[in-house]
């Protein structure tokens, strides 16, 4: 009878634990998504069903400075709305003030990452990632260590969650929990998708989204050949391209893995090519001289409103990102950061350089402005439910 | 009496939909081969010929004689087997009916109770059960079996969902958590982190899939009394040798087993683990008192 005791008493936990309930029981409506058709649908883990009501919860986790240790962050502190998701800072700032060696990144179209985060080939689950800057101790970003009860004990507490976990969990006897927290966290990154911008209509054969000089940027961006005579000098789509403009990319149909890293020459310190200590991609995870430099090409969209650019934030505009390249590597000339990025042993080989006449300039910068989704910056959907 | 039958059939039901690998939380019955008696293993933590106290300062660490203030000091032990008269080593089936410091053939190993990060409660020992029988030698690694190290941490079991022994960023736990001061105040105190590096994982199948630098340290006691003997792991045996008042630039202060701080390299060999190439000498940080 002990025996049978334990076993009822394991049996909600087991159902709280929230492993493997696929909500085909709850009576939500199938979730749609609203995306063009040049576009996949992304990848859903099988334990975690979007939903409407977990996407709302997830929305008010995500703004929610309940969030962070001392109350004075959220998510969405350092990934704001009318920045494509981004902070304008070149380098982030957690809610104890440490500065993160890396610049946010967008959370636009995350979920169609084929990695996570700059430079991290483990990480490739929007629910595991969430746990980093929630929980992580180095950078501290929302500073919670070791307060996952106290965060629990938040949402209980809060006049609108018992009721909003409730919805988006309707399995689970008990759901207020650190993987119920993640799950829809991450649903709601999930469904911020961004593929409105001029291109998009453009590409959904609307021949008036593009004025001509964007189109000739676009043009020069998938290889056209450029006023030196050189076709494809300018290489831009071999790194992002695609319905991403990142080929590192995944959704539901993909079935290869597709993350890469690159190193695109903005450091050079020594012989072995190394990056500023501290923030040298790759290398910080391998230990291998070849990754010292390597990051995730990131997706372009919305890059216009991104600013400033690079892991690091180095670079502070689309001008200055085009003469980096246009020059096969950025040239530090003295301090602590000298040396010649060009020379760089791991730079990308696609890193040639190219002329490029000041109307091709602005033609490719007219085309990224063009990657702008307006909707996705003022979509209600996607905003701060605690905004006044 | 019907109703109880199907409530039991339930729960096997949901159990197998859940994929687990099977035996966690399980009674460990295998009965009938046998009397299984139980064993305790003992460990202690020490700074040199010191106890590990949370908090206490200890002076004359590393290469140049470093005083530390310490605040915690926590591992993971897996498949922990005793060798018996035969010479064979014989798993410890750990006992997981508290549901608390052990599962499966993973145990934590908990000798703070002092830190923001942790908490007041403790744990020293193993226990478990093994066959009848006399044994003299022990055997165990610092770490947690790959098969539960890359899981979902937020819905896995005690000891497994201790948050701050999880380290997210490389998709497992850290084997191995000492740290110096506190690091709420002030983020340069020197901290020991240890556990799998350069892992990957597969957008297709999510989560991680493989490490390249396991970092589980393989502990090997000839002679070991399960009786009388305790497992010592000692602080000042793992950082002797190393400058802990120097930090290589860009580096977290002390090592956080990255590949590329050359501040872990003597840590790396006191614990008998490879680092940028070395070839590992034998564990100096684990013995037998």
């Amino acid at each position: 009878m002990k025996h049978l005791t334990h076993i009822l008493i394991l049996l909600p936990l087991i159902l709280g634990a929230g492993c493997g309930d696929s909500d085909t029981a709850s009576s939500s409506e199938a979730w749609v998504w609203d995306l063009p058709d040049t576009v996949p649908e992304p990848r859903v883990p099988e334990d975690n069903p979007m939903t409407a009501p977990k996407v709302e919860l997830g929305r008010f986790l995500f703004y929610d400075k309940k969030l962070s240790g001392n109350q004075t962050q959220s998510c969405g502190t350092c990934h704001l709305q009318e920045l494509a998701f981004t902070d304008g800072l070149a380098q982030a700032e957690g809610s104890t003030g440490q500065i993160h060696p890396r610049s946010s990144m967008s959370i636009a179209n995350a979920g169609y990452a084929a990695s996570l985060t700059w430079a991290n080939e483990a990480m490739v689950m929007l629910e595991r990632q969430a746990l980093v800057p929630i929980f992580g101790e180095d950078p501290v970003e929302l500073g919670m260590a070791n307060m996952e009860d106290e965060l629990l004990r938040r949402m209980r507490d809060d006049e609108r969650y018992p009721e909003m976990f409730a919805a988006a969990f309707p399995d689970q006897a008990d759901p207020i929990n650190l993987d119920s927290i993640t799950k829809a966290i991450a649903a709601f990154q999930r469904q911020v998708t961004s593929f409105k911008s001029p291109v998009d209509r453009w590409q959904q054969r609307d021949l008036t989204a593009l004025n001509e000089s964007e189109q000739r940027g676009m043009a020069l961006f998938f290889g056209g050949t450029n006023a030196a005579g050189v076709e494809d000098a300018f290489e831009c789509f071999h790194c992002h391209g695609g319905f991403l403009f990142s080929q590192s990319s995944d959704d539901a149909g993909q079935v290869f893995n597709q993350k890469f890293f690159m190193n695109n020459g903005l450091y050079n310190l020594d012989e072995d090519g190394s990056y500023p200590p501290g923030n040298e991609g790759m290398y910080e995870m391998t230990g291998d001289p070849l990754d010292k430099g390597r990051f995730k090409p990131p997706s372009l969209r919305n890059i216009a409103v991104t600013a400033p650019y690079m892991h690091d934030g180095s670079i502070a505009t689309l001008e200055e990102v085009l003469d980096h390249y246009a020059r096969g590597g950025r040239l530090i000339e003295s301090g602590p950061n000298a040396g010649d990025g060009r020379n760089n042993p791991n730079k990308s080989a696609l890193l040639n350089g190219f002329e490029m006449t000041e109307q091709e300039k602005q033609d490719l910068i007219a085309f990224l402005r063009a990657l702008t989704d307006d909707e996705l910056l003022n979509n209600p959907a996607y905003s701060d439910p605690f905004a006044e | 009496m019907n109703k109880t039958t199907i409530l039991v059939a339930t729960l096997a039901l949901v159990s197998f939909g859940c994929g687990d690998s099977g035996g966690t939380g399980g009674t460990g019955g295998t009965g009938g081969e046998g009397s299984a008696v139980a064993v305790t293993i003992q460990f202690a933590a020490k700074v040199g010929m010191a106890d590990f106290e949370c908090g206490e300062t200890y002076d004359n660490l590393g290469a140049n004689s470093t005083s530390l203030q310490l605040d915690d000091f926590r591992f993971y032990v897996q498949d922990v087997e005793l060798k018996n008269a035969e010479g064979d080593y014989v798993p410890v089936e750990l006992d997981t009916d508290d549901n608390r410091w052990q599962v499966e053939n993973v145990a934590l190993l908990d000798f703070e109770d002092c830190s923001e990060l942790g908490d007041p409660e403790m744990n020293g020992v193993v226990t478990g059960t093994v066959p009848e029988g006399t044994y003299d030698g022990l055997r165990f690694a610092m770490g947690v079996p790959v098969d539960l190290n890359h899981d979902n941490p937020s819905v896995a079991p005690p000891p497994l969902n201790v948050g701050t022994m999880h380290w997210d960023w490389q998709g497992g736990y850290k084997f191995l958590r000492i740290d110096s001061g506190n690091i709420m105040v002030n983020m340069s105190n020197w901290r020991m982190h240890l556990g799998s590096t350069d892992c990957d994982g597969d957008p297709l199948a999510g989560g991680t899939t493989m490490c390249t630098n396991s970092n589980r340290v393989e502990v090997d006691f000839n002679t070991f009394d399960p009786e009388s003997d305790t497992v010592l792991a000692d602080f000042a045996a793992m950082v002797e040798g190393a400058a802990l008042d120097v930090n290589q630039d860009g580096t977290p202060f002390g090592c956080m087993a990255g590949p590329s701080d050359g501040d872990c390299a003597p840590l790396f060999d006191n614990l008998g683990l490879p680092f940028d190439g070395s070839e590992p000498e034998v564990q100096q940080f684990f013995s037998v008192e």
